[in-house]
């Protein structure tokens, strides 16, 4: 092969250096290969040259690549990414842990509840005697006794709110959760 | 912006569907598609600018590729192939390129619609 096309594909090479060894050696075969076919197809080596182009333009078509797919570096970035995990840093230390507390917490206590006042309500009904149950109710001590059907009664529309709470809190830390993440995808940060 | 820049910018979109159209016909290598290629001016490409897309499509695993010996002396050619995902992508982007050139009618329809208006009153 000419001296000339020996120089450009070495000078290709060259200028590939970021790139992995076996890429390296397989983008210059193909470049090899297909100045062999044009040298067959009746061209001279500067005929081939002229069609290939600028040594460092062929590298740079590769190389383009390989730079653009990592993220750029620059100030404004670098302070969009500052202030996106300050605030989230900061809002994330309160909002997350109280939501993922409150959340299950609250479902459970609103399901619990109700359960639990009937238990005490069906002890009292019939007699069963079932343990603990003195520990079961609303009390307010020494301001208001209820006898334990009332309680049930009123432990109902409480249940219903701590289970909407509960719900509420889930659903506000998903809405937060995606909102990060969709914020920091916008920036690409 | 002059019209040369304009065809440069379709042709940086349409490369990439008119090379996989190309290779989802038969396996072809890269001197072959570039050939192919320079019969229709608008779509003309150099070297560095086919070799890199056609790696670009390999890391995206649209494409996957073999060295093939020839005959008669010839080098051994690098052939690329279109892959299942490759075939999927080139069906969303026929699609799409359907919907341009639909709204591109649709758009014209109306501007000839327009300007027949406009000579009316």
């Amino acid at each position: 092969m000419d001296k000339t096309l020996e120089n450009y594909l070495e000078r290709v090479e060259n200028y590939l250096r970021p790139m992995a060894v076996s890429e390296r050696i397989d983008i210059v075969r193909e470049i090899k290969s297909e100045m062999l076919e044009l040298q067959n197809d009746g061209k001279t080596p500067q005929e081939i040259l002229a069609r290939l182009g600028d040594a460092r333009e062929m590298a740079r078509g590769y190389i383009g690549d390989l730079i653009s797919s990592d993220a750029v570096f620059t100030w404004n970035r670098f302070l969009a990414g500052c202030a996106f995990y300050g605030v989230v840093g900061f809002s994330g230390m309160i909002i997350v842990p109280t939501l993922a507390i409150i959340a299950p917490v609250f479902i459970a206590m609103g399901i619990l509840t109700p359960v639990l006042s009937m238990i005490k309500m069906l002890d009292y009904i019939f007699s069963l005697g079932i343990p603990y149950m003195q520990n079961i109710g609303i009390v307010f001590e020494g301001i208001l006794e209820l006898n334990p059907i009332t309680e049930f009664l009123v432990a109902l529309p409480i249940s219903a709110l701590l289970f909407l709470g509960g719900r509420g809190a889930w659903k506000l830390l998903l809405y937060y959760c995606q909102s990060v993440g969709r914020t920091k995808r916008k920036l690409s940060i | 912006m002059s019209i040369d820049d304009w065809r440069s910018q379709i042709k940086r979109g349409t490369l990439e569907f008119c090379i996989l159209l190309m290779i989802s016909q038969k396996p072809r290598y890269g001197y072959e598609i570039i050939n192919e290629l320079e019969g229709w001016s608008i779509l003309a490409a150099k070297e560095s600018t086919v070799y890199p897309l056609l790696r670009r499509l390999m890391k995206d695993e649209f494409l996957t590729s073999f060295w093939k010996e020839t005959t008669e002396g010839l080098p051994p050619r690098k052939y690329y192939s279109i892959t299942e995902t490759g075939r999927q992508y080139l069906a969303a982007m026929s699609e799409e390129w359907d919907n341009l050139l639909a709204a591109i009618a649709g758009i014209k329809g109306e501007t000839e619609y327009g300007q027949d208006i406009g000579k009316l009153s």
